[in-house]
């Protein structure tokens, strides 16, 4: 099985892993696994298949949740785009800054969901005040969830880049190796 | 080129879809048919989705069903034991609402009528199958006295046979010691109803010529003097129609049930009924114990002392049964003119019955009548 493949498989992971943590957990502790994805694709070795990929994680969220299609594609194509450009100034490799951005990023995440309804979708306003009581628990389960798995991402990713699975979109690619 | 595209295919990239999914949010506009793309991924993650989630509804279910509920006994009895305190208390104000409808029921009987009434409640029904009569929480210190009549907003109850200071007994009009002189309402024929010690009374003394009919009310004629005129008595359940004799006789459905007494009223109207010592003399207790067998000189001695006063009782009945309204006199087939009810004395101008086997001359209008002429022993 192609590393790409791994990534699609780990992504339906982390889905339903979601769908099982609202089915078990209270609102203010439900980690955004899918956000995790996402932002882990956007690191070293992710490349365009990342971005792609994280996108693609948004759009499934899209047309299993009632938000308008798009809105979290755009969030996650967005942290995606946020983790590469972060990745080497915040040193993303260890468990503890990746753990700390992933949590800072679900709060910023939010205030950016509140940005795009204001912007595309001025209908599906959500409730803030509701969403900011939630906000501290969801990132904190959020970042914890998030540090096993940077190892996990990390080899994954730069297989995928070796591989060249999609060689047109490869940034690295065997070169930078 | 290469390197260029390259550099730059990253950010090229995400405004694409960027800009791809900004313009998929703001072109929709309320409900719409799903698209292909998404109805693929709908039909590839649901499946997924499900597989997941039965299992975990499957443990959740266990959990709900079985480990959560270890304690359940021990709350379901705290819970069963709160539910019967909740009964208890649901039924004491239900009984509180009907008691304050049944207030404001008699309330406003009482205020249409202007003779002065005491309100009491029923303590204690007769228990012998022989007697009807019960007991009220009112007596002497209310300013009740024995002969007085006992009434609800229904009709006439009976009337008062003895008398403690906090308590008194009330002979019931369906005691076969009691008697009313009533007339029927839509033919004033009169008659006397006599109790039977049963749930109905019997109507004697109408006149053979008399219409009465089933279903006929009846109402104290005051004749007697105990009874204001116009109380009803009852309504008449079956007419038997003799062959022979100068009178009707009928059934009479009393128009008080008396199985649901709960409240009555006092008319205190002071009649000259003797009192009962046996009873009214009572300080403790409402009921004396049975006094020790007399001794047959005492005896002796005692009757001609109490003859003059009052006929001598049944055994272990109560004298106040005297009390009753007297029954009227038996009218001959041309029925003479009817003497005013004010000026009769309530139990002396009343002859005795016909079925007396003696005939009965009136007695005098100041002399103690005797105990048929009362109408208190059958």
């Amino acid at each position: 099985m192609s590393a790409l493949a791994k990534l699609v498989g780990i992504g339906l992971a982390l889905l339903l892993g979601q769908v099982v943590a609202r089915m078990l957990l209270p609102a203010a502790i439900q980690p955004d696994l899918i956000l995790v994805f996402a932002l882990a694709m956007g690191l070293r070795g992710g490349g365009l298949q990342g971005l792609v990929l994280a996108f693609g994680a948004g759009f499934v969220l899209d047309v299993l949740s009632a938000s308008p299609l798009g809105l979290y594609s755009l969030l996650c194509g967005t942290a995606c785009a946020a983790t590469r450009l972060f990745d080497k100034a915040l040193y993303l490799r260890a468990a503890g800054p990746w753990a700390i951005y992933v949590g800072v990023y679900v709060v910023a995440n939010w205030i950016l969901l509140g940005v795009a309804q204001r912007l595309f979708a001025p209908d599906a306003i959500s409730d803030w005040a509701g969403l900011v009581l939630r906000a501290p628990g969801t990132a904190l389960a959020t970042a914890l969830a998030a540090a096993p798995l940077l190892s996990v991402f990390r080899r994954l990713l730069s297989e995928t880049d070796s591989e060249a699975a999609w060689p047109v979109l490869a940034t690295h690619g065997p070169r930078s190796r | 080129m290469s390197e260029q595209l390259r550099r730059y295919a990253y950010p090229l990239l995400y405004l694409l879809l960027a800009s791809v999914c900004a313009i998929g949010v703001a072109a929709q506009h309320g409900p719409s048919e799903i698209g292909f793309a998404p109805r693929m991924v709908l039909n590839l993650t649901l499946p997924l989705e499900r597989m997941v989630t039965l299992p975990v509804q499957e443990l959740r279910g266990v959990w709900s069903d079985y480990v959560a509920l270890v304690g359940v006994r021990e709350e379901n009895d705290k819970l069963r034991g709160r539910l019967a305190r909740l009964e208890d208390e649901n039924q004491q104000y239900r009984e509180a609402i009907l008691s304050s409808e049944r207030f404001q029921r008699l309330a406003g009987f009482r205020s249409q009528r202007e003779i002065p009434m005491v309100p009491a409640n029923v303590i204690h029904q007769d228990l012998s199958p022989w007697f009807q009569s019960l007991i009220i929480d009112q007596g002497a210190a209310a300013g009740i006295r024995p002969g007085m009549p006992v009434i609800t907003d229904s009709g006439v109850v009976g009337l008062v046979a003895g008398t403690t200071p906090g308590a008194a007994k009330v002979m019931l009009m369906i005691d076969p010691q009691s008697r009313l002189d009533v007339y029927v309402e839509r033919t004033r024929a009169r008659g006397t109803v006599r109790g039977a010690a049963s749930s109905t009374c019997d109507l004697d003394y109408v006149l053979r010529q008399e219409s009465i009919e089933e279903g006929d009310l009846l109402l104290t004629s005051g004749m007697g003097g105990v009874y204001p005129k116009g109380l009803r008595v009852g309504r008449i359940a079956k007419v038997d129609h003799k062959t022979s004799g100068l009178f009707l006789a009928a059934q009479v459905e009393p128009a008080v049930d008396f199985a649901r007494l709960d409240e009555v009223f006092v008319i205190l109207e002071q009649r000259q009924v003797p009192e009962d010592d046996a009873f009214s003399s009572l300080d403790e207790g409402l009921w004396p114990d049975p006094p020790p067998p007399a001794k047959p000189e005492a005896v002796a001695e005692a009757a001609p002392r109490a003859a003059p006063e009052a006929p001598a009782p049944r055994p272990g009945r109560p004298a106040p049964a005297r009390a009753a309204e007297p029954a009227p006199a038996p009218r001959a087939p041309e029925p003479a003119p009817q003497p005013e009810p004010e000026q009769v004395p309530p139990w002396a101008a009343e002859p005795a019955p016909p079925s007396d086997p003696a005939p009965a001359d009136p007695a005098p209008a100041e002399a103690v009548p005797a105990a048929p002429a009362t109408g208190t022993t059958p």
